[in-house]
């Protein structure tokens, strides 16, 4: 029964409500990161590993600590700076641990700070109820994960597609942007598709 | 550059959405009705003046290595202020415009014109530039809201636009958002190609 | 180190003056969200329960919810034969597209809807959202013609309007058969059916099925004693 939860939660935030092309949070990494494929898998592990531990650590500050001290309405506040304390963090720590993997995803880390879908799922994590929900704690660490796979998946597609819009012939005044958010569109339509799913 | 100019750079020649890319996902998010463009134009704009007259003030006092945590908690209580006179005095916006308030915090105008301009500025050019900039974006919201609102809904500030006609919903949905935008975009492209 | 201290203390005070500060902005605020949520309660109770006399709000635990409820009275029945008439009114929820589309349902104890209102919903703005729509012909180009709103139009939205009258010990149906309007609702009583919102049926989907879990919570109010003195 838990699992099935679980399932679903992990279904509905990868496509469903996919956070880029239907609920349109993290645009800016979105356009920013995705001209090529190998820095768009880059960018997305690390948003999915900061999205998974801010998850945690925004849940258990608001129910222990501002729920008990009423204090709800520090929440924004608070959440931005442990989402920006904890960056901080993994980026030091991933320096220490392993060079190879900070040569990689060091130069994304800091733009998560300000990648809104990161304080998006914290701060979804609290409206969806899970507070008071059973096992909200693994709900909401499973929303921050399954919201990390469908921006990562969101990135790759949209890298793949512009790394071959690049050898096309495209109209001088719709180049750069225009043709990005036209492609944006274009897959916005297909993932509008995944909402007839009934789970 | 004067003060006049400092106001109406962010109007059209550094629009902050559409030269710039900034502050994307209200954008696109909130765009579905004109009253929640100018709900969202109005938030920001406060908080965007209102830190941008903070951080110019602090500037001298903050150490660069732990500027942008200061930027940050700056923003955030401002963007509290906002979010609670909203639940106060006007649940139904606040309902409406939802999860966008509290990310007005990463709206990365906000950050951007703190870290760019107000960092290094006097108040009274801090003000007028964040004043600036919440008109352009105010004014590339209104343009997204009037399409979406109209083909998406068949309705103008909530007001039935023509009996009968049955509006095709994928314009208030994100696909229809993305595509306005580029459309948008595309058209601001073709006049400046065509003025230079 | 000293600069490492230098930061974290100014860091602290300015973290400090922004606490400090919102809890003053949180003080004068407050009263304010309490009085907005009491007032729509209000208003949602005076449509879902029309001309009863409504007494406190109550709690009771349901399957593991917290669900408020209100027991309401009124004299109903002519030539001098007055009884008193119980209804019951109640918060119920489920997931709609965005979140949990949370709604007031009033019954009378044989699970008849006295009326329903929907009290948060975060419905897609032209969709699901059109659930508390209300139908009025006033049209843009009408307004900035001068046209006022029909004063003796009904300010009910039509969706909420149509769940009047159906009974929630049967199934509740949803048929597409476009948008509502009173000509309907005979056909519709005879079905025990709604019409769904055009291009929304998780909306409709969700409300109906909220108040289809309602009977459960029906039954353990109507035993509670207040509700039951002098109601054989």
């Amino acid at each position: 029964m838990e699992i099935k939860v679980l399932f679903t939660i992990l279904i509905s935030t990868i496509f469903i409500n996919n956070y880029v092309l239907s609920q349109m949070l993290g645009l800016c990494p979105f356009l920013g990161v995705s001209k090529k494929t190998d820095s768009a898998i880059g960018m997305g592990l690390a948003v999915i590993f900061v999205m998974t531990l801010a998850s945690f650590f925004t849940f258990i500050i608001y129910k222990y600590v501002l729920v008990p001290y009423e204090i709800v309405y520090l929440r924004t506040v608070s959440f931005i700076l442990i989402i920006a304390s904890l960056v901080q963090l993994v980026e030091m720590i991933i320096e220490k641990v392993s060079p190879a993997l900070y040569q990689s995803l060091g130069i994304f880390l800091p733009l998560i700070t300000t990648n809104c879908a990161v304080l998006g799922v914290a701060v979804l994590n609290i409206n969806s109820g899970f507070v008071t929900a059973d096992f909200g704690l693994i709900k909401s660490v499973i929303q921050g994960f399954g919201a990390g796979v469908g921006f990562t998946l969101a990135l790759l597609l949209m890298s793949g597609i512009r790394e071959r819009l690049e050898l096309a012939d495209i109209p001088k005044n719709l180049q750069g942007l225009p043709v990005t958010f036209l492609t944006a569109g274009l897959l916005a339509l297909a993932f509008l598709g995944f909402s007839g799913m009934k789970i | 550059m004067s003060n006049f100019q400092e106001f109406t750079k962010g109007l059209w020649k550094k629009n902050p959405i559409l030269v710039l890319a900034l502050g994307l996902c209200p954008t696109l998010a909130v765009t579905t009705s004109i009253s929640n463009a100018l709900w969202m134009t109005l938030a920001a704009t406060f908080v965007l003046v209102c830190s941008n007259i903070f951080v110019s003030l602090v500037k001298n006092f903050v150490p660069s290595h732990i500027r942008i945590p200061i930027f940050i908690t700056i923003i955030a209580s401002f963007v509290t202020i906002v979010e609670l006179t909203l639940k106060g005095f006007q649940p139904e916006v606040y309902k409406s415009l939802g999860i966008f308030i509290p990310l007005i915090v990463v709206n990365c105008i906000i950050l951007g014109r703190a870290e760019e301009f107000a960092s290094k500025n006097g108040v009274a050019a801090s003000i007028l530039d964040g004043l600036g900039m919440g008109l352009g974006f105010g004014v590339a919201l209104f343009i997204l809201a009037f399409f979406r609102e109209s083909l998406g809904a068949n309705k103008l500030f909530g007001l039935m636009l023509i009996p009968g006609m049955e509006p095709s919903s994928a314009m208030i949905l994100a696909p229809g958002a993305f595509i306005t935008i580029s459309m948008m975009l595309w058209v601001m492209n073709v006049i400046n190609s065509r003025k230079g | 180190m000293t600069n490492i201290g230098k930061s974290a203390i100014i860091l602290g005070i300015i973290t400090f003056i922004s606490a400090f500060l919102l809890s003053h902005v949180m003080r004068i605020t407050y009263p304010e969200i309490v009085r907005q949520e009491k007032e729509k309660e209000k208003r949602a109770l005076a449509l879902v329960l029309p001309g009863y006399k409504i007494g406190e709000k109550k709690k009771m635990n349901i399957n593991g919810k917290e669900t408020p409820y209100w027991i309401g009275e009124k004299e109903q029945g002519k030539d001098g034969k007055k009884e008193k008439v119980r209804g019951i009114a109640f918060i119920t929820a489920s997931p709609g597209y965005g979140e949990d589309i949370k709604s007031m349902v009033g019954l009378d104890r044989n699970g008849t809807i006295l009326g329903i209102s929907i009290l948060e919903q975060l419905e897609t703005p032209g969709l699901g959202a059109r659930c508390i729509e209300v139908a009025s012909k006033l049209t843009f180009f009408g307004f900035i013609f001068g046209e006022k709103a029909d004063e003796e139009e009904n300010q009910t939205p039509w969706f909420q309007e149509q769940f009047r009258g159906l009974s929630i010990t049967k199934k509740i149906k949803i048929l597409k058969k476009g948008d509502w309007n009173p000509g309907m609702r005979k056909e519709l009583l005879k079905e025990n059916a709604i019409s769904a919102i055009t291009g929304a049926t998780i909306t409709s989907r969700a409300v109906v099925k909220s108040l289809n879990r309602g009977i459960v919570v029906l039954e353990k109010i109507k035993n509670t004693p207040e509700a039951k003195e002098d109601n054989k």
